[in-house]
């Protein structure tokens, strides 16, 4: 029995396309806030997806030794949440019901009660409290990622899977953000895998950092230990360096992008 | 959790909850509105007639019977009551199949006659009329709508076995359905095209849509289906809405969405079935029904529902009562009505939709 969420030779297959090939990563401990990062079409949203049940995979994808692959109505519904990386912009559904529909989606999920004490708390912590009313449709795109992350949030799922949670804020609510999705990861004891572009906060957030490139992980490690300069050549075409902040973070610089034959 | 000062909200101080309850009424009473303003047009349609019947009369007759004469009973009892009491039954039968299936296809163009059921049923009743079928011994009127429904119940299970086969995506759905629309209409067209003239004139006729052929024992009929599958429908409530928060992310919480999908086209088919099968085309219902719900109650499925009912009851009554009342004496084809009337509201509808940032 292995605690924590298991990771091995995953493979996703699209129709004429291969989008994961036989990806494997340590078992990620449980309070493990992890950045997967890596150019466009590396596998970040595949990988996130597939764990999510949202495509089918090949491999063994488990947390606490229980698969997770198969048919969604199959799997323990408190499992995980999903925040996918772009929110429908038409509804008409108010924030708080958006919100509440995901507590209540499954009937055994909340009571009322719960679930109005539950929204109350994601609410305050994402200052949504006073946009709980607005519909979804007359939201900014970053709030309605905000809405989504508390539908995500609000169930307090062992697995949490963001897909570019902070793509559509500010500077402020990027901040904010990962550091309550960090605190939740460590004191819920959670697993959080987040997809994201930028790479310095990936590196300032997160507890381990994933690499992907071309559907397989180039590198996979603790942030002080897995960024290089030849790794960002190697992923990204870019020609960088590494640097420390006074506080001993690493800090990605980067100088250029190569040419694609260099 | 974040840095903030501010106090953690308490078990029992729940401010937003309070505010949610109190913003919810404003829903309840749009329900209690609707429902208000179908009790009237209910009324209007019962007194709309080319027979004068003073409000008066209607009123005691709908109370005591025994206070109207012999011609004032058979009008109040066996033909407006009918016709009224149709107008209603179907009409919330076509609103809430088209809400759900617009949240379930994700499309707010969708109507309950995109997945083929109405050219089925069309194609069931120029079999029934061309080739003069009196299946059972029930009776010509009951075989043509005995044919328009086991048709549009046969093309249901198609597009549902098409569905399971090859994936219940809502787009892959949809294709099926416009498929299916544009087969059968080409079939209809064949049957036509091989027809008598006294056929084909009945065929048409059907194809318009009325409420003149209501009678108590189809009424019943339409009203015990749709009182199976509300409360079906309200079960599904919280799921329903989850879906319109994004389909990935309710796959997420645990919701088998193809099999809500399929399940929900399932009841709605039946709904769509057993309302055409009475009445003929009757169109935008089930279009313009769940838009006016939309706006006045939002997507919150316990209350869009129920809304989507009324407002396509109220709509199809409203459309009964022009019917009587656009030509003296006349009483044309409600079908005709609902498109002519629905053409333009749903046109307003769309566009100050699209108006908005």
């Amino acid at each position: 029995m292995t605690d924590g969420l298991s990771l091995q030779r995953v493979t996703v297959r699209y129709r004429d396309k291969t989008a994961l090939q036989g990806l494997s990563v340590p078992d990620i401990p449980p309070g493990t806030l992890v950045a997967i990062i890596g150019p466009n079409a590396a596998g970040k949203s595949t990988l996130l997806r597939a764990i999510a049940g949202l495509h089918p995979a090949e491999g063994l994808v488990a947390l606490d030794s229980v698969p997770l692959t198969g048919p969604v109505r199959d799997r323990n519904p408190q499992t995980l949440g999903y925040l996918p990386q772009s929110l429908p912009q038409g509804s008409r559904l108010v924030a708080y019901e958006a919100v509440l529909s995901a507590c209540r989606a499954i009937r055994s999920d909340f009571s009322r009660r719960q679930a109005e004490q539950a929204i109350d708390a994601v609410f305050d912590v994402l200052a949504l409290t006073d946009l709980a009313l607005r519909r979804l449709d007359e939201l900014s795109g970053g709030q309605r990622q905000l809405v989504g992350l508390a539908q995500v949030l609000v169930r307090k799922p062992p697995l949490l899977l963001l897909d570019e949670p902070t793509s559509a804020l500010d500077l402020h609510w990027q901040l904010n953000v990962l550091e309550t999705v960090r605190e939740i990861v460590r004191r819920d004891r959670a697993i959080c895998l987040a997809a994201m572009h930028d790479i310095n906060l990936a590196l300032r957030f997160a507890d381990l950092v994933v690499v992907l490139e071309g559907g397989r992980a180039l590198a996979a490690g603790p942030p002080g230990d897995v960024m290089s300069a030849d790794l960002l050549r190697q992923a990204y075409g870019v020609l960088g360096r590494i640097e420390h902040c006074s506080k001993g973070l690493p800090i990605v610089l980067s100088d250029r992008a190569l040419r694609p034959d260099v | 959790m974040n840095d903030k000062t501010a106090t953690p909200p308490s078990a029992d101080i729940r401010p937003l909850a309070d505010r949610y309850r109190r913003f919810m009424l404003r829903r309840v009473f749009w329900l209690a509105a609707l429902s208000g303003a179908l009790a009237v047009s209910f009324l209007a349609d019962v007194a709309t007639g080319p027979a004068a019947l003073p409000i008066s009369t209607i009123l005691a007759g709908l109370m005591d019977r025994d206070t109207l004469d012999l011609a004032q009973s058979v009008i109040l009892w066996d033909v407006r009551l009918p016709y009224a009491a149709m107008a209603i039954a179907v009409g919330a039968a076509l609103g809430l199949a088209g809400a759900e299936v617009q949240t379930v296809l994700n499309n707010p163009l969708a109507s309950p006659f995109t997945l083929g059921v109405l050219a089925a049923a069309t194609l069931g009743a120029a079999v029934a009329i061309v080739f003069d079928l009196n299946l059972f011994g029930v009776g010509r009127n009951y075989t043509i709508s005995g044919a328009a429904f086991l048709f549009a119940v046969a093309s249901i299970l198609v597009v549902q076995a098409l569905s399971k086969t090859y994936g219940a995506g809502a787009d892959t759905v949809v294709l099926f359905g416009i498929a299916m629309v544009f087969a059968l209409n080409a079939l209809v067209a064949l049957i036509q095209f091989m027809a008598d003239s006294d056929s084909l004139q009945q065929v048409v006729f059907w194809t318009m849509g009325s409420l003149a052929r209501a009678t108590w024992d189809k009424i019943a009929i339409v009203v015990a289906v749709f009182s199976v599958c509300l409360p079906l429908s309200m079960r599904q409530v919280w799921k329903m809405t989850a879906l319109r928060g994004g389909e990935d992310q309710a796959k997420s919480f645990g919701i088998a969405v193809d099999r809500l999908r399929l399940v929900t086209l399932l009841r709605v088919s039946l709904l769509a079935a057993v309302a055409v099968a009475f009445v003929g085309t009757i169109g935008f219902i089930g279009l313009v029904g769940p838009h006016i719900a939309r706006l006045a109650l939002g997507e919150d499925h316990r209350f869009f529902l129920p809304g989507s009912a009324l407002a396509g009851a109220l709509v199809l009554s409203l459309a009964s009562i022009a019917s009587k009342s656009i030509v003296p004496g006349l009483i044309l084809p409600v079908g005709i009505v609902t498109a002519l009337v629905g053409i333009p509201l749903f046109m307003a509808l769309v566009l100050t939709q699209r108006r908005r940032p």
